[in-house]
């Protein structure tokens, strides 16, 4: 297997990484999964033994933001306010170990609002055990249900202004629609231990604490799909690894 | 056989003429309305075929619209979604729930839309589920159509195993993202190609590279529809299995064209009775003016012939007339031919008259010379025939009759031509023979007039010019009516003529006496109304006749001074 991104689409990647920069401050922003990945690391890894771990950091390009062809559709789209500002695809990717050991982390608060028919953020990452909830700050009524195995659950149809939350306990995909806003959709990634991330809007990430070891590095992409890699830590050491998503394969 | 008449000939000939162009013109015609109806049959099915196409286009729209609203189902868009989701990742199981809800969601949509198969697909348009009339041709993991080409249009042509489908794809979306689609086929069989040929109310086929893969047109014009190519002006008129069909093509979808047909001949034969009636109603019309066209033709022409053959045939057998034929004025040939004629009979009259006035001389000569045996019946013969002439004005009798008893009276005597001098002059009595051979001279001037045979109308009046009423005459003794009035009258006017002569053994008497003598003697020796016609005739006869001799100048005067 070759790693080769052609340079054009790195570019193009890049750029739209940087148009994307901009980000409002909204109230959920804190809750980006991004910004909490050292709190439940630490404590973890200082609930395990209070060594000192290493770190690992990278940056992740998507070369391709949708891997679906798009027929061309006769329709627009099916939302009815103003088109919304697009969230950064590269905030849909989740880095994370897959082959530690799991830890009693501890469970987050974390928040998907429901905003000009979008779930913001797209994607979040928790541990178990973890509560989500789903304010809607849209001026209408709207649904939060799962299908997904293991986690199907039905929040019922709630009006402006009013929140619900739903509690994570089996580690996995949650897919998150609404039944009202038929093309709404978000994902949560429910972990058994902490050492996972969210990459920056840069693509930039960092996992710190993590055990000295051959472990197995993992960005996620729901519908790009995954690239693993193993890497190895070293206490007290910064370990570089860069992602593509997806891996061109040759003559593509 | 006897000739047809002019006016047929000219008939026959002027209709005939007529009646070919007419024919000629009535046949181009039929050929022309012919071509006309194919054309207007060929029209109306391109205008029906061109309404068909748009709303077959809105159709589409339409179907595509229903899909396009179906497809936003928040539980296919969750199922699809998350099972496709858990199958990109390792180490995540995928749910079998998850299939057979995006199944139950496919089936559900499929009979919303009627479609004969609807597939949920993932983004590499493999199948994952299928509903309708046809999902089983569409098995999980087929893909419909080439899968790489990112920009395929929503609607195409899509050979799936062994069948052809019309393809409309709808986009699963969510947010930005296109999870997959919604594949709508319609397969391009022999029912749909039914369809097809309801709504455009004719044949309708689907072609491919040459092939036809559907069509409602079956034997040997379904061979033929093969060859069809596609013209840029659109519609065409193609022959097939030797009829001529107008061909519409009414859409085309990558190398599959739909086309709509109908047969120009059967729709024609439906419409050309119609026409050609309505031009065999104008063609009798045209036939019915042609005739009366043509008997007026012809008796304009004939009538003036016709004309003047009967004035001509009227001059020739009615009485002779001495008139002439009268001009037409319609041409100036048959003017030019009356004159002609009129010309010619002048000519003709003159030298009859001349032939007459010849003829009668030489008769008059010959009565002359007769009379001039003896001195004292000299002039006889002329004066009888003027009496007789006058007894027959005053009986008004014809123009034949009287130019009969004009030279009868003449030669009424020509028998004595037989009877000796001696006999003829003796002055004194006659000895019964002579009186005999006296008696002869009628039946011998009867035997000379019969050897010339322009005399014969007179034979009568010289061969019974003695007889009687009282039938005591010869040389028959006839009675009364049996003998003819022409004898009859020379009778009288030889008596009268005689008894006013000298003769040898006694001298004239004057007229008084012998009209006196005359009619004592009615009904036994004369004719009564003759005799009355002469005494009549007389005052007449004095200015007209020379006296004979100076007796005579006895009842003269009076008739001069008168």
């Amino acid at each position: 297997m070759m790693r080769r991104a052609s340079p054009a689409v790195a570019i193009l990647a890049m750029l739209l990484c940087g148009s994307f920069a901009i980000q409002t401050a909204s109230a959920s922003a804190r809750w980006y999964a991004g910004e909490l990945r050292r709190d439940p690391a630490e404590a973890a890894f200082g609930r395990e033994g209070g060594q000192s771990g290493g770190r690992v950091t990278g940056t992740v390009k998507l070369t391709l933001a949708n891997s679906a062809p798009s027929p061309a559709s006769v329709y627009e789209r099916r939302a009815v306010g103003p088109r919304p500002k697009a969230q950064p695809e590269i905030k849909s990717v989740v880095i994370f170990f897959s082959d530690l050991p799991a830890t009693k982390a501890a469970p987050m608060q974390a928040s998907i609002a429901q905003k000009e028919e979008q779930f913001a953020p797209h994607l979040v990452a928790v541990t178990t055990g973890s509560k989500v909830a789903f304010p809607n700050e849209d001026p209408f009524f709207h649904n939060v249900f799962s299908l997904s195995r293991g986690a199907g659950f039905n929040l019922g149809r709630y009006p402006s202004g009013s929140s619900r939350s739903q509690t994570f306990t089996r580690p996995g995909i949650v897919k998150v629609f609404c039944e009202i806003h038929s093309h709404m959709s978000a994902v949560i990634r429910v972990f058994e231990h902490g050492w996972f991330t969210v990459p920056n809007e840069d693509g930039t990430f960092a996992i710190d604490s993590v055990p000295p070891g051959d472990h197995t590095l993992v960005a996620w992409h729901e519908r790009i799909g995954e690239r693993r890699d193993r890497v190895t830590i070293r206490a007290g050491a910064d370990t570089q690894i860069n992602f593509t998503l997806p891996v061109l394969e040759p003559g593509q | 056989m006897t000739a047809p008449r002019l006016l047929t000939r000219a008939l026959v000939a002027s209709f005939l003429t007529v009646a070919l162009v007419l024919g000629a013109v009535f046949a181009v015609l039929s050929l022309r309305v012919r071509d006309q109806v194919r054309q207007s049959v060929a029209d109306n099915l391109a205008s029906a075929q061109q309404v068909f196409i748009k709303v077959e286009a809105r159709r589409q729209q339409d179907m595509r619209a229903s899909v396009a609203t179906l497809a936003e189902s928040p539980t296919l868009k969750a199922a699809l979604d998350t099972w496709l989701t858990e199958r990109s990742t390792a180490n995540e199981e995928t749910s079998v729930e998850l299939v057979e809800t995006v199944q139950r969601e496919a089936r559900k949509i499929a009979e919303r839309v009627g479609a004969d198969v609807l597939a949920v697909a993932d983004g590499s348009r493999r199948v994952v589920a299928a509903g309708g009339r046809l999902a089983g041709s569409w098995p999980r993991g087929v893909v419909i159509g080439n899968a790489a080409d990112a920009s395929l249009p929503s609607a195409r042509a899509v050979s799936v195993g062994s069948g052809m489908y019309h393809v409309v794809s709808v986009p699963l979306q969510l947010g930005e993202s296109t999870i997959g689609s919604l594949e709508l086929g319609t397969a391009l069989d022999a029912r749909y190609a039914r369809e097809l040929a309801d709504l455009s109310r004719g044949q309708a086929a689907i072609l491919s590279k040459g092939a036809v893969l559907a069509s409602t047109v079956s034997g040997p014009a379904a061979r033929d529809l093969a060859a069809y190519q596609p013209s840029d002006t659109g519609g065409a008129t193609m022959t097939l299995a030797g009829e001529s069909w107008a061909i519409q093509p009414l859409s085309q979808l990558g190398d599959v064209t739909f086309l709509a047909l109908a047969s120009i001949d059967r729709a024609a034969d439906g419409q050309m009775p119609a026409a050609l009636q309505g031009l065999a109603w104008v063609g009798l019309g045209a036939m019915g003016l042609a005739v009366l066209g043509s008997v007026w033709l012809a008796r304009t022409l004939t009538q003036p012939i016709d004309h003047l053959s009967r004035s001509l045939s009227a001059m020739t057998t009615g009485d002779r007339a001495r008139n002439t034929v009268p001009l037409s004025g319609t041409s100036r040939e048959l003017d030019q031919l009356a004159t002609t004629f009129n010309s010619l009979l002048t000519s003709l009259a003159s030298a009859e008259a001349e032939a007459e006035a010849t003829y009668l001389g030489a008769v008059r000569a010959l009565a002359a010379a007769l009379d001039a045996r003896d001195p004292y019946t000299a002039g006889h013969s002329e004066r009888v025939s003027i009496f007789a002439v006058a007894i027959g004005e005053e009986l008004k009798l014809d123009w034949d009759a009287m130019e009969t008893l004009r030279l009868g009276a003449l030669l009424h005597d020509i028998g004595k031509i037989g009877v000796p001098d001696e006999v003829l002059r003796k002055s004194g009595a006659l000895t019964a023979a002579e009186f005999e051979t006296i008696k002869t001279h009628p039946t011998a001037g009867a035997r000379i007039l019969r050897s010339i045979p322009f005399l014969a109308p007179h034979i009568p009046i010289v061969e019974l010019h003695h007889e009687r009423p009282d039938g005591l005459g010869y040389p028959y003794g006839l009675k009364g009516d049996d003998i003819p009035p022409a004898a009859r009258i020379v009778h009288v006017a030889d008596a009268f003529d005689a008894m006013t002569s000298a003769r040898a053994y006694r001298s004239g008497r004057i007229p008084v006496e012998a009209i006196a003598e005359l009619r004592r003697c009615v009904g036994t020796d004369f004719d009564g109304p003759s005799v009355e016609a002469l005494i009549a005739a007389l005052p007449r006869l004095v200015a007209a006749t020379e006296p004979h001799d100076p007796k005579a100048m006895q009842w003269t005067p009076r008739a001069r001074s008168a």
